[in-house]
């Protein structure tokens, strides 16, 4: 099934292997409208200090929105969170509508962390094999991720003897061969020149086109400006503001700024 | 177009995943490093168990009586096995660690967890690399099992296999612990300590308490060691087996529960205590299973035949009091000779040793300084009772008898163990176990780390005309 999901209608929370609510095509001007991961005030504290704080927000179907913030905001721990492999002290997820379990997350999301180089020992095509198997992609949509993220010169090598930015490509190509309809990424641009930037920022634009959604925890402003729909200011664990540059052009007042002066603004 | 549905537990292959640990473990030099250095190892202990069978073959070759007792599973199977039961306590651990704390360092593990497998899934998968692991470390003790055949030696086939079925309980037991202590160590280092305080830890309750009466007795019940003793005495004994299956799925359980990096430390806690007092409860019940069988080709667990036909009739209750303190070595002879064939044989049997340290009785006249009762073992059937201080089942089996009130059974002819004497030359299984194994050994590390050709249709797009 291509495209993105229409909110179904409230149902039961999801109980044992009840199947999560999946949508159906539809136009991404009506997809954008659809809220398809609820963030309802999540709260995470290491001994005293909070590292999340009453942190509530929503994703949208078929959007790139961005996670922006300074370094120790709290967005890995925020990411780790919705992906279900952090426990949250208090807080809720709800998938369309409705409450979504810890363990059952990875059937609606999938979370590319950040400084990860897996299976180092082994050839990069083997890595993607695995994932590709896993989830039975055809020959046809592996070579297309390959193409997609420029993995060809690098098939052949070791995970270990990859450098800074194939290693990226490599972990990026194993978030698109995962076909949960949410993907978050922690910094996706972190390694990547400029040009690679671009490059990737079309990939992931490309991503969305086909019906996927994206969450990029991101802490340059203008990677994030080029890339991202929506924006979550993050700080001290807290969210400063949400929403599309012109809603936050509109709620401080700067007409003409820029991501970076509305976060001046609000943090 | 690529489909992004929600993505199912039940929907994911399982042979990805097998086939990703199995690459993971050949591509660690954990595996081919325990590989060399078993090569020597084992090696060097069938050499010299060959030469000392060899040296007591030659005396055996000239006298029936000595060539009976002649058993390649004492002189031959159990020495070599033995060097790979070292190896296994001491190396494999760190293979088995590996296949979880690996990716636990990298941080694949945030991966994995996100795969549409549940957690058990991963251990059980986690568990058949170990298994493979296993089976590849072997290799050295396989080859000199091959080797003792073509040298003209002896094999039983229920002797080995049974031996060979409690090494590998023995080493998927600590590749358990391993794969446990790798789930809930945050390094590989951390998890080798823990792995060992169990390995080592067995040898010192060994070593200390072993032998003591009381709650220390039950301690040392718990030794690792003790797994594979009943295995080199030819007994396949089903409590046994299932203690084993027990023990080794409660640290698979535990490290499932550990898995997970999304679920609260309280949570893991209460599943942890749960899943002890589970594997607790089996384990109380598998030491209730009394049925083994006795696998030697000499029957030496066994009275003889006609004897074991008649005692299986006894159907009171026999009790036996025994006034040996446990570490008395007639205690262990008579334990041996007579109580555990006993047990195995008549339907009801309590052993009791009599309460309080005894001590032997003295010349010194002083009651109080010994014991005039020490060394006696009181047996009781049927309201009669009689003493003994032997320990031969030559003696015992007639004083039963009495007490049962029933003739002695005629003893049957035939079915004599032969004994397998056997002088061959150890030197030549060294060059292979020195040289050429290791040779092997090598080649095959070298294959594994050959990067594959890719398959071009697989990651590659065609090029259009």
């Amino acid at each position: 099934m291509d495209g993105v999901y229409h909110l179904v209608s409230p149902r039961p929370p999801i109980r044992g292997n009840t199947p999560l609510p999946v949508g159906t095509p539809c136009g991404s001007e009506q997809a954008h409208d659809q809220v398809l991961l609820r963030v309802d005030s999540i709260n995470k504290q290491y001994a005293d200090q909070a590292v999340l704080t009453d942190v509530t927000f929503d994703i949208r179907a078929g959007e790139i929105i961005g996670i922006i913030g300074p370094n120790g905001a709290g967005k890995t721990t925020l990411l780790e969170a919705l992906a279900g492999i952090l426990p949250v002290d208090t807080g809720d997820v709800h998938w369309r509508g409705r409450p979504l379990r810890a363990s059952r997350r990875n059937e609606a999301i999938f979370y590319l962390p950040d400084g990860v180089r897996p299976y180092q020992d082994q050839p990069v095509t083997r890595v993607l094999s695995f994932f590709a198997d896993v989830y039975r992609r055809s020959a046809d949509e592996i070579a297309g991720t390959i193409e997609a993220v420029g993995l060809t010169p690098v098939l052949h090598k070791r995970v270990h003897s990859l450098s800074k930015g194939y290693g990226r490509r490599l972990m990026l190509a194993l978030g698109l061969l995962t076909p949960q309809p949410l993907l978050l990424m922690d910094e996706p641009f972190d390694g990547f020149d400029l040009r690679q930037t671009r490059e990737i920022v079309g990939v992931l634009r490309k991503e969305v086109t086909q019906g996927r959604t994206l969450a990029l925890a991101i802490h340059q402003l203008l990677d994030a400006e080029r890339v991202c729909d929506r924006f979550i200011l993050l700080a001290d664990g807290s969210v400063r503001g949400v929403g599309t540059l012109n809603d936050l052009r509109a709620r401080t007042g700067r007409a003409n700024g820029s991501l970076e002066d509305m976060f001046l603004a609000l943090t | 177009m690529r489909s992004h549905e929600t993505f199912r537990v039940q929907n994911a292959p399982l042979w990805p995943l097998l086939v990703k640990e199995l690459w993971e473990i050949l591509s660690g030099r954990a595996l081919w490093t325990m590989l060399l250095l078993m090569c020597p190892l084992i090696g060097y202990s069938f050499f010299q168990a060959v030469s000392l069978y060899a040296e007591a073959s030659a005396a055996g070759q000239r006298s029936p009586v000595l060539a009976s007792s002649l058993s390649p599973l004492d002189g031959v199977l159990v020495p070599t096995l033995g060097a790979s039961y070292v190896a296994v306590t001491l190396l494999f651990p760190f293979v088995a660690i590996r296949v979880l704390g690996q990716e636990k360092e990298s941080g694949a593990l945030r991966l994995l967890i996100q795969l549409p497998y549940r957690p058990s899934t991963l251990i059980a998968a986690k568990l058949v690399a170990v298994l493979a692991a296993w089976v590849l470390s072997s290799v050295p003790a396989f080859s000199a099992l091959a080797i003792w055949r073509m040298l003209g030696g002896h094999l039983s086939a229920p002797e080995t296999l049974n031996l060979l079925l409690g090494h590998l309980l023995y080493g998927l037991l600590v590749g358990a612990i391993a794969l446990f202590a790798a789930s809930v160590s945050e390094s590989a280092a951390t998890a080798a300590i823990v792995t060992l305080a169990f390995t080592i830890g067995s040898w010192v309750l060994d070593f200390t308490v072993t032998g003591h009466p009381g709650v220390l007795e039950w301690v040392a019940r718990l030794s690792l060691t003790q797994v594979l003793r009943t295995f080199e005495q030819g007994l396949l004994s089903a409590g046994l087996v299932v203690g084993i299956s027990a023990a080794l799925c409660g640290f698979a359980a535990l490290a499932t529960v550990w898995l997970p990096p999304g679920v609260h430390f309280r949570n893991k806690l209460f599943r942890s205590i749960a899943c002890i007092f589970a594997t607790a409860i089996v384990l109380g019940l598998a030491a209730q299973i009394r049925l083994s069988i006795d696998v030697t080709e000499d029957h030496r667990n066994s009275f003889p035949v006609a004897d074991e036909r008649v005692l299986a009739k006894l159907a009171e209750p026999l009790v036996v009091t025994v006034h040996l303190s446990p570490e008395d070595p007639r205690y262990a002879d008579l334990q041996r000779n007579v109580l555990a064939k006993l047990e195995r044989a008549m339907p009801s049997v309590s052993i009791r040793l009599s309460s309080g340290r005894q001590t032997p009785a003295t010349n010194s006249g002083d009651d109080s300084y010994g014991d005039d009762s020490y060394g006696e073992v009181e047996y009781a059937y049927g309201g009669r009772s009689d003493v003994s201080r032997s320990t031969s089942p030559r003696e015992i089996l007639p004083l039963l008898y009495g007490l049962a009130a029933i003739s002695r059974p005629a003893p049957t002819s035939g079915g004599d163990y032969p004994g397998y004497p056997l002088v061959a030359p150890g030197q030549v299984a060294l060059l292979w176990f020195f040289c050429g194994l290791p040779l092997c050994v090598v080649l095959a590390w070298w294959r594994s780390r050959r990067l594959p050709e890719p398959i071009a249709a697989r990651f590659t797009k065609e090029v259009q005309p």
